[in-house]
């Protein structure tokens, strides 16, 4: 008796995509709608700013506003250019923002990994004094704050605002810093000391990479804060040549909420222009340092 | 060694803080000019673009002729003035010459920081001025702080073409009384639209100024500042009718009331509104933005039992007591509020002048433009009101007046609730 083997019929398989294709083709529509939303959703105040920008005093006050404007009316732009000095007034924020945002990063970044790292009983104080110092009002500290600034010859002076901003930052950059740094795993450090590096060779090979995202989120907070702060500028600045942005676009507001609209329109949008060429510069560090961040095991 | 640190910083705060108290009593007053050459600063709020340019005209114009008097003009806002010159002057760093308006700066009068400019200012620019506008600028021991220079009252503007398609005639007469604006509000309404459209979003300062063509004084002010409240039917006459034109006859945009002066004046233009109820300075938006053929007037100033009769509340003109150069700065201001200078100003802001010659002089340059005949009549009756010397008045007005009056006009409360609240609410601040 012969027994013949026969082999399972081999059948070929149909074609079906795997599940997680499959919900991968339906979802991504979704996800690109959603995120055209949220692009929208961001840059509707540019767009918005752009168009009333480009709007004439009687479309400005129609009871029956469009969007887009009907008639493009470019003289907004050159009003608001000749009438407040922007181009001045952007480099006196530049130079404030920017040396704020350095001195809170040179700051922040050691004080940070001590809070972090660092085991002593000054560590909780040291948090909760971060905290608190965020809940005075400041209409409470400013005449203080003015005096103290008199004092020191500080006063109509953009290093007054510096040193203002850089208190007024600091709390808050080393609080999102230390968050930061107490993400790194300490073992990646341990690592490194295992391998013969000294503190500060492990802190500039291993830690500060690992913590570019978070320097660039805190040097951004820091920088767009400064950037925009009026009230201190407002008290502290008094020489029209020392003015920063805010004030200058305040030159456009009247009385009982009388506002030149198109002209404040258009200087604002101009003055949006360096925040978003310095979040242009950085973004791509912020988003390849959240990568770099990866650990494995 | 950590104790020789901590010692050291100790003693450099304490140096500090020391050094600020000792600052912070330096507000005395000047009595004393600088001799010789001096400049001065001068924080300006003028914010139309015509008025900037007077302003920056009136400067150069000076410094030109008074090269021992150099004048420094700086830029500031209606906005923060208050909270900036509560800071400045605290630190010693007020600007020399103060523009800002007098319900405002006499609280800083009332603490020592305005120089009184009386001796300075010449005849000229004292007989030119009323003493009731005068009054607004004087403190209770007699001294005059500010040179008063424009007026704003609150005018009812009217879209002629509205009246006429409805049969209205436009009033031309001296006066307005509340009853006629009633009655004409109530033939302006039909078809959607209302009779008039009035910006309350914030309406102590509206309330407060025309409660005078009622006799309500609100206020019994004494020398120091103290005052008691009298909420009678004179005072509260104004928000009645508002209210009833709001919520019985509907002739007036409920809406609108909860809006600012500005927010409504689209409704205006756009002919949802055919009158607007507004400060006279909102004729140079309308002129701006109004398209063209839209007809408009001013309407004769609104009149109650008592008459035409508005707070007075005028921009002013001030001289820092911490300036080194108080003369040289009254000097200043004494050209300023030349009548030649203040009708260029008026003309720009739409506003009235505080000097009777400057009217004239507006009213005979602007004769082919109608509107401005009845806004310069308005100023004629503006008064002082005790309010303006009341010692916690700005307090009252922000946390009890407006908050109390915005209810009101939402019709979430009572007139009696209402007086209940403004009594009550000064019985708790003062």
């Amino acid at each position: 008796m012969t027994q013949t083997l026969t082999r399972p019929r081999q059948v070929a398989p149909k074609f079906t995509e795997p599940p997680a294709r499959r919900a991968r083709t339906f979802t991504r529509p979704l996800q690109y709608l959603a995120l055209l939303g949220y692009v929208v959703f961001l840059g509707f105040p540019l767009l918005f700013l752009l168009s009333t920008s480009l709007k004439t005093p009687q479309e400005l006050q129609s009871a029956d506003p469009s969007f887009l404007p009907k008639h493009l009316n470019w003289a907004n732009f050159g009003d608001a250019v000749e009438k407040a000095d922007l181009a001045q007034a952007a480099g006196n924020s530049l130079l404030v923002a920017t040396l704020t945002t350095v001195v809170v990063t040179v700051i922040s970044l050691p004080a940070a990994y001590a809070l972090a790292r660092l085991r002593t009983r000054l560590r909780g104080i040291a948090t909760i004094w971060i905290l608190l110092s965020q809940v005075f009002p400041f209409i409470l500290i400013v005449i203080p704050v003015f005096l103290v600034l008199k004092q020191v010859g500080l006063v109509n002076n953009p290093l007054g605002l510096v040193l203002v901003y850089t208190v007024w930052c600091l709390p808050f950059a080393l609080w999102m810093l230390r968050g930061y740094v107490a993400a790194i795993p300490v073992d990646l450090e341990e690592a490194g000391a295992i391998d013969g590096a000294g503190r500060p060779r492990v802190l500039r090979s291993i830690v500060l990479p690992l913590l570019a995202p978070g320097l660039v989120a805190t040097s951004l907070f820091t920088f767009i804060s400064s950037w925009n702060e009026f009230f201190f500028a407002l008290v502290l600045i008094q020489d029209p040549g020392l003015r920063t942005l805010p004030l200058t676009l305040a030159r456009f507001f009247g009385a009982e909420g009388q506002v030149q609209l198109g002209q404040l329109a258009a200087a604002s949008l101009l003055a949006t222009i360096p925040s978003l060429v310095f979040f242009l510069i950085i973004q791509r560090r912020l988003t390849s340092g959240l990568m770099s961040g990866a650990v494995k095991g | 060694m950590k104790r020789k640190a901590l010692l050291g910083i100790g003693a450099a705060a304490a140096l500090l803080l020391s050094g600020c108290a000792l600052n912070g009593g330096d507000s005395s007053n000047s009595t004393e000019s600088a001799t010789g050459p001096v400049t001065l600063t001068f924080q300006s709020l003028a914010y139309q673009d015509s008025t900037v340019a007077a302003v920056k005209d009136i400067v150069d114009t000076w410094n030109k002729k008074n090269p021992d008097i150099q004048i420094k003009l700086t830029q500031g806002t209606w906005d923060n003035v208050h909270d900036q010159l509560v800071t400045q002057f605290q630190g010693g760093t007020a600007p020399d010459i103060i523009h800002d308006e007098s319900s405002d700066i006499m609280g800083f009068a009332q603490q020592g920081y305005l120089a009184d400019i009386s001796k300075y200012l010449t005849s000229d620019v004292r007989n030119a001025v009323s003493k009731d506008v005068w009054d607004t600028v004087t403190t209770s021991d007699g001294k005059i702080v500010a040179a008063p220079t424009l007026l704003q009252t609150y005018v009812v503007f009217a879209n002629t073409d509205a009246l006429a398609v409805e049969g209205v005639t436009v009033p031309t007469g001296k006066e307005l009384s509340w009853d006629d604006f009633q009655d004409m509000a109530k033939k302006l309404t039909a078809g959607g639209k209302f009779g008039v459209g009035w910006g309350l979003k914030q309406p102590t300062a509206a309330v407060m100024n025309t409660a005078l063509g009622f006799d309500g004084t609100f206020f019994d002010t004494q020398d120091d500042g103290t005052a008691t409240i009298h909420v009678g039917d004179g005072e509260l006459a104004v928000p009645q009718r508002i209210h009833a034109m709001a919520f019985d006859d509907r002739s007036l945009d409920p809406v609108s009331l909860t809006q600012s002066g500005t927010d409504v004046l689209p409704g205006f233009l756009s002919g949802k509104y055919a009158m607007y109820v507004g400060g006279n300075f909102l004729a140079q938006q309308i002129t701006e933005s109004a398209g063209a053929g839209f007809a408009w007037t001013v309407l004769p100033p609104l009149a109650g039992s008592a008459g035409p009769v508005q707070a007075a509340n005028p921009q002013t003109m001030s001289v820092s007591a911490q300036s080194k150069a108080p003369e040289q700065a009254a000097k200043f201001i004494d050209y300023f509020s030349s009548a030649e200078n203040q009708a260029k100003l008026a003309e720009g802001d739409w506003l009235i002048p505080a000097s009777k010659p400057a009217r004239d002089a507006v009213a005979a340059q602007t004769k082919d433009t109608p509107v401005w005949k009845p806004m310069l009549t308005s100023g004629d009756g503006l008064a002082s009101a005790p309010f303006q010397k009341a010692k916690n008045y700005p307090q009252w007005k922000d946390q009890i007046a407006t908050p109390a009056l915005q209810q009101y006009f939402a019709n979430s409360i009572s007139l009696d609730d209402l007086r209940a609240q403004l009594t009550d609410g000064w019985s708790s601040i003062g």
